[in-house]
């Protein structure tokens, strides 16, 4: 059952899902990949992962549609990180991508009965 | 975006380095920690590729569009597979008919028959007797059923001509044993078997068709069987055959007191088939069965002076009898046959590869990695090799029209043998294999060119032809399979030829025979008797006759039976030193007739009655091993001890083959027609032989006539001429014969295809090299020399294998050889000869052409 959950997860996430949690998570703060990774895992209760071969492609590939901007940033003490943070083309993404997921959700709900958590 | 590498390394580093110091803080060793890593990095990676359906569809349609630009090159390929894997096929079809599938009968696997060993040597494995079927049916527990069934022949008339039609008396619990029930009315009762209620018969379904128009109707009637009218009570369905297809009804088989007497426990006269029951397996029935036969001596002494028990055999290998070597051996040619098509196969798509490596190179460069060009040339050998083994189906579908035509009646299950599903699954799983066999090698040569070596070379190659392992490698095997294929060919061929130069030991030359079963019924022995003379003196009147006699058994009939007999003035000590040959019954004038020398002595003649004294002729076998330091003439045989009536050996005549040209002769012993062994006899079935003034059939006919006046109600049966009688006892080995002469010429064909193929490549691949050679002065007959020396190396080296090979397999051959031993020098040396000297014209042809090369155009194309 388990497996199953994850092979239609997996299946929504390629979807496009993928794109809003990235965007949902940088809204209100710059985060590095390894830590978007962390937070996924963490925030999901370890039903989503993001695996390194489909995180950093996901990654570049927001930021080559202008969505994110990766900026290199040294903080006292630590080596380098990539930070990513969202820009305004990317905010305006996030909320249309809000919307349609919420009515996707409601939608998806008024036809099987599963009560909206 | 981050530049490439070195931002993307440092970013990922960042992140592997985060990971693993997360990792190692949870607890995980070092060791646990990488490993999660490398699994996160390869999650995606793993994923199978290569069976995800879009790529292998991908390949199809690029491996189709591949074969339509080079059709030439398509059609050669498909041909050669077609036919190697229809020629699979069709054998295979005969092997899965005839061995494979279950015998036609409800559980077939749980039926056996039960034959008899009196412990004594030649009589170890005998049918039953009543008495003895008797004591198996009602105290033995192994079985569910037992049924005892004995074939022979009716005379069938009213209803049109008289017939004589082959029949079986069978135990009514036959019918249920084999889980089969009649089409139109019933199978036999139990009742029936009762003596004064057997009067009922069963039809099979060829003679209600033939014979009664197939009206069910008939069902309840009466029909008169060897004058003795009987009432049909049942049909049986088309699918039904027992024992074979032969036989046409059944009676039931009536054991009165007199069978199960003691009297009649040493006629062993019945075939008793039993089903195991369900749970138990073969060895625990014998068991069971030899606690019932370990009681028999002590209970029947008189019977079994030496002991009995019994043995049980799968019924299936019982039909199937000693056909199964034959065929294995066939299917075994014939499968190295599809081996050399498949080597042939492999050169041409190396020598494909090669002018493909453009394409392949250009590939790689753009990313196709070493696996999945692979991938993508064996999709192409496998595609060719399934539409190969498709077209082979339906050369299959033809052949076995052509293989069940052509073969003897002497292969049992023939009517079964068909394309079924198993041959098609064998089939598909033949190509499927084949296109792997074949594809692997250039798959794999082919994967590994490099971009600049294929750029760097032009448009020549030397990765394949002569020069490369592989191709040398199948060639080379290719000579080695065709000659164990050409060797047994061969050594069947040579058999064959030693067969047809024996002398059955009589003329046989227009020699008509036919059965003639005047029912007891009808005939006392005396009414019997008369009729032959009658008819005999009324033939010979005929313009068309020039003898006529008649035997009980005659030689190539497939009919005969031994007997015990005591030599006057010799003690036997042990009753298993009793002499026991076969005896035949004869009308006067036979030897004379058939054409069999009087050695010594004389033959029989018209005074040799009951009221003169009798008299027996032996043949030479019998005399020389019975009597070695004397003559046979004057001594005397009797069949009985405790009566002795003697017979008074009177002649000693030349030997016959009885059973088979290849069968050694057997020691016989004649007695006069007239002079019955026992008291009371009864009248026998007898083979009447009519030399022809010059037509048989016109002699047949001349018998016929005077048979019908003297009476129309008797049909004559079996009717042939001798020779046919010998051509039918040599047509399962024609047959075997000819069909690995056919795949012998295919695989010499095809490996001298392989040979020339190899050969011509290398020539045209050499061009320039053998262009330069010549500018710089070599001979035109070294070039030649060079050219042939190559293939010969190959074929020489090939021979050698395949005469190691074939003096290997020799030993599976040799029960299918007569007169020619498996290593017989002849065949071994003439057969590579053959070989070498059609390897020699194959290379030939492309050495004509490279000695023809013009240097200065070589040059100038440079």
């Amino acid at each position: 059952m388990q497996y199953m959950k994850n092979r239609m997860l997996d299946r929504e996430l390629k979807k496009g899902s993928a794109e809003l949690l990235i965007l949902s998570l940088l809204e209100d703060q710059p985060r590095h990949g390894y830590d978007l990774s962390k937070l996924i895992e963490a925030r999901s209760g370890g039903v989503l992962t993001f695996r390194v071969a489909s995180l950093y492609p996901l990654l570049y590939r927001l930021e080559k549609r202008g969505w994110i901007l990766g900026r290199w940033i040294e903080k006292a003490g630590q080596r380098r990180r990539r930070y990513y943070r969202l820009t305004p083309v990317g905010a305006n993404v996030l909320a249309s991508q809000r919307d349609t997921w919420r009515e996707f959700v409601l939608a998806i709900s008024r036809v099987t009965g599963v009560e909206h958590a | 975006m981050p530049e490439w590498p070195d931002d993307v390394a440092e970013e990922l580093r960042q992140h592997l380095d985060d990971q693993y110091r997360d990792l190692r803080a949870a607890g995980a060793s070092h060791d646990d920690a990488l490993r999660a890593m490398a699994d996160d990095v390869n999650a995606v990676r793993s994923r199978p590729s290569g069976l995800r359906p879009e790529l292998i569809a991908a390949d199809v349609r690029y491996a189709f569009r591949t074969l339509r630009r080079n059709p030439g090159f398509a059609i050669v390929v498909l041909l050669t597979l077609a036919l190697g894997i229809g020629a699979n096929a069709a054998i295979f079809s005969v092997v899965n008919g005839v061995l494979l599938r279950p015998l036609p009968y409800h559980d077939a696997d749980r039926l056996v028959v039960i034959w008899g060993d009196l412990h004594r040597p030649g009589v170890n494995e005998i049918p039953t007797s009543a008495g003895e079927f008797v004591d198996y049916r009602d105290r033995t527990h192994a079985f569910e059923q037992l049924a005892a069934y004995d074939t022979l022949g009716f005379n069938l008339t009213g209803n049109g001509e008289p017939e004589r039609v082959e029949g079986a008396a069978v135990t009514a619990s036959l019918f249920s044993l084999l889980g089969a029930s009649a089409q139109v009315g019933r199978t036999l009762l139990r009742e029936e078997e009762e003596p004064g209620r057997g009067s009922v018969v069963m039809l099979s379904h060829t003679l209600w068709r033939r014979r009664f128009n197939a009206n069910p109707a008939i069902v309840g009637r009466s029909v008169l069987l060897d004058g003795r009218p009987v009432q049909v009570v049942g049909v049986m369905p088309a699918s039904f055959q027992f024992p074979d297809h032969t036989i046409e009804l059944w009676t039931p088989m009536v054991f009165d007191a007199e069978a199960v007497s003691d009297n009649n426990r040493g006629s062993h006269g019945y075939t008793v088939i039993a089903r195991i029951k369900a749970g138990l397996t073969r060895e625990q029935a014998h068991a069971d069965l030899a606690g019932v036969t370990s009681t028999f001596k002590a209970e029947h002494p008189d019977n079994y002076r030496s002991g009995f028990s019994a043995r049980l055999r799968p019924l299936q290998d019982e039909v199937v009898g000693d056909t199964g070597r034959p065929l294995l051996v066939l299917l075994g040619a014939v499968a190295l046959v599809l081996l050399i098509a498949c080597s042939n196969v492999a050169n041409l798509l190396l020598a494909r590869a090669a002018s493909r490596r453009k394409e392949i190179a250009l590939r790689t460069a753009l990313g196709a990695s070493r696996g999945r060009l692979i991938r993508q040339l064996l999709t192409e050998s496998v595609l060719v090799s399934l539409i190969g083994g498709v077209i082979g189906l339906v050369i299959a579908a033809w052949g076995v029209q052509l293989l069940i035509a052509a073969a003897p009646d002497s292969i049992p299950r023939l009517q079964e043998v068909g394309v079924d599903r198993r041959v098609a699954l064998f089939t598909m799983f033949v190509s499927f294999a084949c296109g792997l066999l074949f594809g692997l090698a250039p798959a794999r040569r082919a994967s590994r060119l490099s971009l600049n070596d294929a750029l760097k070379e032009g448009g020549r190659s030397s990765a394949v032809g002569t020069r490369g392992p592989v191709g040398r490698v199948l060639v080379v095997s290719e000579v080695a399979l065709s000659l164990v294929v050409l060797v047994a060919a061969g050594l069947l061929i040579r058999s064959f030829a030693r067969l047809q130069d024996v002398q059955p030991g009589f003329d046989s030359s227009n020699l008509a025979t036919f059965r003639l079963s005047l029912p007891p019924s009808r005939y006392s022995f005396e009414q019997g008797d008369r009729f032959f003379d009658e008819l005999f003196a009324r033939v010979r009147s005929s313009p068309d006759v020039s003898g006529v006699a008649a035997t009980s058994a005659l030689p190539f009939s497939g009919t005969g039976g031994g007997r015990t007999f005591h030599i006057e003035g010799r003690r036997v000590e042990r009753p298993q030193d009793q002499p026991e040959e076969q005896i035949r019954f004869v009308t006067d004038g036979y030897f004379t007739m058939m054409g069999i020398p009087i050695i010594s002595g004389r033959e029989f003649s018209r005074r040799d009655t009951l009221a003169g004294v009798r008299v027996a002729v032996v043949n030479d076998a019998l005399a020389r091993k019975h009597w070695p330091h004397e003559s046979a003439i004057g001594k005397r045989v009797s069949f009985s001890e405790r009566d002795p009536q003697w017979y008074e050996i009177v002649g000693v005549v030349g030997d016959v083959k009885h059973r088979g040209l290849d069968v050694a002769d057997r020691a016989e012993l004649y007695i006069p027609h007239r002079q019955p062994l026992f008291s009371g006899p009864t009248v026998r079935p007898m083979y009447l032989a009519v030399r022809a003034s010059s037509d048989p059939f016109a002699a047949v006919a001349a018998v016929r006539r005077e048979l019908r006046r003297l009476d129309p109600n008797q049909p004559v049966s079996d009717v042939r001429t001798m020779d046919e009688r010998i051509g039918r006892s040599l047509s399962s080995r024609r047959f075997s014969t000819v069909l690995l002469a056919v795949f012998a010429s295919l695989a010499l064909a095809l490996a001298a295809l392989g040979i020339y193929g190899i050969v011509a490549y290398s020539v045209t691949e050499r061009t320039h090299e053998i262009g330069v050679r010549i500018a710089l002065g070599a001979q035109r007959r070294d070039v030649m020399a060079m050219v042939v020396g190559q293939g010969m190396t190959m074929t020489i080296v090939g021979t050698a294998i395949g005469v190691a090979a074939s003096a290997a397999l020799a030993r599976l051959m040799s029960s299918l050889l007569f007169g020619v031993s498996a290593v017989d020098p002849a065949t071994f040396v003439a057969i590579p000869l053959l070989l070498i000297a059609v390897a020699l014209a194959a290379c030939y042809v492309p050495a004509r052409r490279a000695m023809r090369v013009d240097p200065l155009q070589t040059l100038r194309s440079e």
